[in-house]
């Protein structure tokens, strides 16, 4: 049966290729649905027409798709177009909610770029992954050993089957890196290569990565995304799971604790939140069950890696590292890096931890080893090399040099040693002066270049709003050790083109990626990362082994997430009365509100203009201003910036959901362009759905999370920041009572959420003492100032200290004295009013209580939380001389 | 010649330091005309962990560790060396340099892949069409290596000012080039560079000198060695810190060392500790440290003869 005959609709594609055009939702494969009406037949007509000279995956012919293909077309014919893109609504929703982001450097948006995904898979066949799976386990068993012979013996340097400059002058050969020894030698633990397919048909790798490879951790996120927007069509497809990859991998770095066997503590080394991948860092750390650590949470002491944590220092045995390997140490390695451990080199000679990839690894990515490569595996594995590399020609031979001069027009320049930094060129795009100067520079240090065959990449389909388009795919496939072979991964991550014509495939260009289904023959092995039930587990409860630098990240989620709630609940009341008095009432306790708003975030002027010099329009933009302001740093907006920037770095340390509520806090804020449309009405809505937002927040961590450090510093970082704004609070609005104190009493009780407790207790008026009772002296509201500083004093006794002293801490007796200070205040005292109409003994203890809550903050962070000093190197000394 | 050479560094810290981890290269290498009798390395304070190693080039490292704080670190070592003088290679006699530049990629013996390490650039050795230029007088067709790379020593001592502090150890070739000044190290990056941009092997060589001031010709007449108990660590001018020289292959004759800064073929005066490809492989003192404030650094070097 065929679908190309060409429709009236597809001659509107208008190009030549319109008549290769293949008609994938003609519904002539599901007769039963020929007779639906037009509309939805229209609907579901999905075009897609790749080029004609390309090899296309889903297709073998215009509307013909590949066996494999089949389940997953037969699926896209059903849906049409309305579905597809409500699916992948729901898929991008997803990508959003989960907070998968990809940093591109100097992008305005920064970390929060979103991860490029397209809504379909890319379909490679069991039978043909299987020939995939045997050819790169081979070529990682071949890299492995060009690895232990390069920093060991370098016999294939003097057998004359790699050339002397591939490592002497290869910047990626560290030195220092010489002669360590490797557990199970193994050096490369984890292994990436990239893949291409020819034009006929074949794979070719285009690229292999033995440093610190990424993208598993986007691969596994890609899957959860698409599988949940498709499940029919992943169901149909048997789709091999990826979960056995990640269990070989965590299995594997286990097994290379040279100490601890039982239960080795694994960290996974990031450079931060500033790089590209550091999303998938946190991801699989936490996926994985590592500790997610930087430079400055390890340390070295007596050869042994140690973590900083908050009840002091924890030995490290596997690192998996995700930082290039010179920057790991200052010290042996280059010594202007401030992202590594130092020491760490020497750890690994005394065989007290273990780095995956071993350090040294990236020497052979060189892209100049390819043309080396089938000699070498007949020579250490005694096999042809299963899947060719792109052709490939080093230009340090006079040979392949002169091969290159003849053919430049075919090829592409690229730089052997990628370290210095160079792009590839493209010899067909040269002109003949900039020919000249390309082989000029050639040819005065030919062992810097290589040339390789310009790539014709296949097309997949990718789904935008107009339907299907073909797009050139390269697919990212993993490998990780095991015993002595490679276990790859079923599936990878598939990156395509930005455009049509495009033939660069990059993640840092802005191109999208896609999820790779591998068909099964059987039933699909459904694991999970989660013991076996019967192993044998040593019991722990954890805790202390919170990283300082964690604990402060926590400490400040914590303060922020409540000094934006602070903000949002007199916002709330400021919007209310706002309202009011554009309906014509008076409103006095407008005033006060105003300052104490100022007040809590820092605002010296603006929202509060001189009093009597203001009209109701003016301070209602000013007011709505705010909402969108991006300054003092207190303000609104950046205060839930700077919640979700910590969320996003403690995503190996907060639960999905968590994270999800944190990310949507700043979508309740009005869009930062459109602000001429937020009426006070509108605004006053946002507010009321973002105080749910956050108590969301607040409710998860009341309710998911273990009660240990990291909740312990999460709500010290709360309470101290619920005790300052109602300390500013109170000092805004009682300290010098007004003619009419009722108002802005209740306006008090309403920013509290005290107002009905306030009611069921005293039914009718408001008077000051009874509201100080309540807001001030009474443990059992949570919204009380004793309330407060009662649990921070709880906390302190709590935290972990050094050798177990005897004596209280600093930060023990500043609590006590403050809860003792609060305990001992009679409300009616308190709301006694001097001589020059202001409560002293008010503003006294609100003075005192201020000060002990500021002092507490900086006395536990300067215990706990102050990354003792990154390290740094000194300076190296000047030689003289004799002249 | 036998000599003793004593060689201090000492940092002192405004802040206490919590941990410092180092990498020193302090002990001379034993081989050729050189016989490293002994070192012995002092630390003070004493450090909880000391490893010592052969780095990539055969050089001797230790690796210690301060882990208690401290306010200060004194690292002294004091080494016996006696050294032999041998008759150079007859300029004249050494293979022509272009033929050099053949041999040593094609050389896959031990000592041929060796040498043929430091024909590549390496972070501080790094050339250009100047530093080329500059060196291609020296090198005309067909020229013995050894007379060509000693007549670029010679023009380098005659167009660059010796002229200390106004260089740092990060001061790129080209600067060097461009300003015509600098200390050892830059004179010997410089020919470095010179010499490897024509595919020739060439490494870099830290020690020590004996101080030249004890020379007849030296105005001052006032010998180091009486005084030199007593003045450290006060700094003796000319004689207080680490010197730095290169040295050239030839397939024929091996490695012949070239003093740019003093215009000499270094023989019985000169006490080599370590080689690699620049400065950053032979660093002598390299440290990490953990809080510390601000440092000052003191160096003093005294290469004392003795029978």
């Amino acid at each position: 049966m065929s679908t190309t005959s060409p429709s009236a609709d597809q001659s509107t594609t208008g190009s030549a290729l319109a008549t290769t055009g293949s008609a994938l939702a003609r519904t002539d494969s599901a007769p039963a649905r020929t007779g639906s009406a037009l509309d939805a037949d229209a609907d579901r007509r999905l075009t897609y027409t790749p080029a004609e000279d390309v090899w296309d995956e889903m297709l073998a012919a215009p509307g013909e798709p590949r066996a494999h293909w089949a389940p997953l077309v037969r699926w896209l014919r059903g849906q049409g177009k309305t579905e597809m893109a409500r699916r992948w609504e729901q898929g991008r929703r997803l990508i959003h909610e989960n907070g998968v982001t990809y940093n591109v450097y100097g992008d305005p948006r920064g970390m929060h770029r979103p991860w490029e995904l397209d809504a379909l898979p890319l379909v490679v066949s069991s039978a043909e992954w299987s020939r995939v799976e045997r050819a790169l386990a081979q070529r990682a068993r071949v890299l492995n050993l060009v690895l232990a012979d390069l920093y060991g013996p370098q016999r294939l340097v003097r057998d004359g089957l790699l050339p002397p400059e591939l490592v002497y002058a290869n910047p990626a050969f560290l030195r220092p890196c010489h002669g360590i020894t490797l557990p199970g030698d193994v050096a490369l633990h984890v292994y990436a290569a990239d893949l291409a397919r020819a034009s006929d048909g074949g794979f070719w790798v285009i690229a292999d990565r033995t440093q610190a490879p990424s993208g598993a951790g986007y691969a596994l996120e890609n899957r959860i995304v698409v599988s949940r927007t498709l499940p029919e069509a992943f169901r149909e497809n048997r789709v091999q799971r990826l979960a056995a990859f990640f269990g070989t991998l965590r299995d594997t770095l286990r097994s290379l604790a040279l100490r601890h066997r039982e239960n080795p503590r694994i960290v996974l080394l990031t450079p931060g939140p500033y790089n590209e991948t550091y999303f998938e860092h946190a991801y699989l750390a936490r996926y994985l069950g590592f500790t997610l650590v930087e430079g400055a949470d390890l340390t070295v002491r007596d050869s042994v890696v140690y973590l900083k944590t908050l009840g002091g220092l924890e030995p490290v045995d596997v690192i998996m590292r995700r930082l290039d390997d010179a920057f790991c140490d200052p010290l042996s390695l280059r010594t202007d890096s401030s992202l590594g451990v130092a020491g760490l080199m020497q750890a690994v000679r005394a065989n007290n931890v273990v780095v995956a990839n071993s350090l040294g690894s990236g020497v052979v990515e060189t892209a100049a080893l390819m043309a080396f490569l089938p000699s070498l595996c007949k020579h250490l594995l005694g096999e042809e090399l299963a899947m060719p590399s792109v052709a490939t020609w080093w230009c340090g031979h006079d040979e392949a040099l002169d091969y290159v001069v003849e053919h430049l027009e075919g090829l592409v320049i690229k730089p052997a040693f990628p370290v210095f930094g160079h792009e590839p060129i493209f010899g067909s795009a040269l002109s003949a002066s900039a020919r000249d100067d390309l082989l000029a520079r050639v040819r005065a240090r030919p062992h810097e270049y290589v040339a390789q065959e310009q790539v014709a990449l296949s097309t997949a389909p990718v789904w935008n709003q107009e339907g299907l388009q073909p797009r050139h795919v390269v697919l990212r496939t993993f490998g990780v050790a095991s015993g002595d072979d490679y276990r790859i991964m079923p599936g990878g991550l598939a990156r395509v083109a930005t455009s049509r014509d495009s033939l660069v495939v990059s993640m840092q260009r802005g191109g999208g990626s896609k999820d790779t289904w591998v068909g099964s023959d059987g039933p699909v092995s459904a694991m999970t990362l989660l013991r076996p039930p019967g192993a044998p587990i040593e019991l722990t409860r954890g805790g202390s082994e919170l990283s300082s630098r964690v604990a402060d990240n926590l400490f400040w989620l914590g303060r922020y997430i409540e000094r934006a709630e602070g903000t949002v609940r007199v916002l709330r009341v400021v919007l209310a009365r706002l309202a009011d008095e554009a309906s014509g009432s008076d409103v006095p306790e407008l005033t006060t509100l105003v300052a104490a708003l100022a007040g809590h975030v820092g605002l010296e002027e603006g929202l509060a203009p001189p009093v009597g010099d203001f009209d109701t329009a003016t301070r209602e933009r000013a007011v709505l201003d705010f909402l969108r302001a991006h300054a003092p740093a207190r303000a609104l907006r950046p205060t839930l910036a700077s919640a979700q920037r910590l969320g996003s770095i403690l995503r190996d340390q907060i639960s999905l959901d968590t994270w999800r509520v944190l990310n949507q806090l700043e979508d309740h804020l009005p869009p930062r362009t459109a602000l001429h449309g937020v009426t006070l009405g509108d605004a006053l809505e946002r507010m009321n759905a973002l105080v749910l937002g956050l108590a969301a927040f607040n409710g998860l961590s009341v309710e998911n999370m273990t009660r240990g450090q990291g909740w312990r510093f999460t709500d010290i970082g709360r309470r101290i920041e619920r005790a300052l704004f109602l300390i500013t609070l109170f000092q805004e609005t009682m300290i010098t009572p007004g003619a009419d104190e009722t108002r802005s009493l209740e306006a008090l009780l309403e920013t509290t959420d005290c107002a009905i407790t306030y009611r069921r207790r005293y039914l009718g008026t408001v008077q000051p003492a009874p509201v100080l009772d309540l807001l001030f002296s009474d443990e059992t509201s949570p919204r009380s100032l004793v309330f407060q500083v009662r649990a921070l004093a709880e906390h302190v006794e709590r935290l972990p200290r050094a050798g177990g002293e005897a004596l209280r801490t600093t930060e023990e007796r500043t609590a006590i004295a403050a809860l003792a200070r609060l305990r001992m205040a009679r409300p009616e005292d308190l709301a006694a009013v001097g001589l020059h109409g202001e409560r002293v003994q008010l503003a006294d203890m609100l003075a005192d209580l201020g000060n002990d809550v500021i002092t507490l903050s900086d006395t536990i962070t300067q215990s706990y939380l102050s990354h003792a000093a990154t390290t740094r190197a000194l300076s190296g000394y000047a030689f003289g001389g004799s002249a | 010649m036998n000599y003793r050479v004593r060689h201090m560094t000492r940092y002192i810290y405004t802040h206490p330091v919590a941990i410092a981890h180092n990498e020193v290269r302090l002990t001379p290498r034993n081989g050729g005309v050189q016989q490293a009798r002994r070192t012995q390395l002092a630390i003070d304070p004493a450090p909880s962990v000391l490893s010592q190693q052969q780095d990539f080039f055969g050089n001797t490292i230790h690796f210690f560790t301060l882990q208690a704080p401290h306010h200060e670190m004194t690292v002294t070592a004091v080494s016996d060396v006696t050294l032999w003088s041998e008759v150079p290679a007859k300029p004249a006699d050494t293979t022509p340099w272009e033929q050099v530049r053949t041999a040593l990629s094609q050389d896959l013996t031990a000592t041929g892949l060796d040498a043929f390490q430091f024909v590549f650039e390496s972070p501080y050795v790094r050339w250009d069409e100047d530093t080329v230029a500059y060196a291609a007088p020296s090198f005309p067709a067909g020229r013995p290596i050894l007379e060509g790379a000693l007549d670029l020593t010679r023009r380098i001592h005659a167009d660059f000012k010796y002229s200390p502090g106004t260089t740092s150890v990060a001061t790129p070739v080209h600067e060097v080039l461009k300003d015509r000044r600098g200390v050892c190290q830059d004179f010997t990056h410089l020919q470095l560079a010179c010499l490897r941009s024509l595919g020739l092997a060439a490494r870099y060589v830290s020690g020590y000198v004996l101080n030249l001031r004890t020379k007849p010709s030296d105005k001052s007449g006032d010998k180091p060695a009486d005084k030199a108990e007593t003045k450290a660590p006060a700094r003796m001018a000319g004689a207080d810190a680490s010197h730095a020289w290169l040295a050239v292959y030839d397939p024929a004759t091996g490695w012949t060392d070239l003093d740019p800064t003093n215009n000499t073929i270094p023989s019985d005066q000169h006490v080599t500790v370590a080689w690699g490809r620049d400065y950053g492989d032979v660093s002598p003192v390299k440290g990490v440290i953990l809080g510390g404030g601000t440092h000052s650094i003191a160096v003093a070097v005294e290469v004392l003869p003795v029978s």
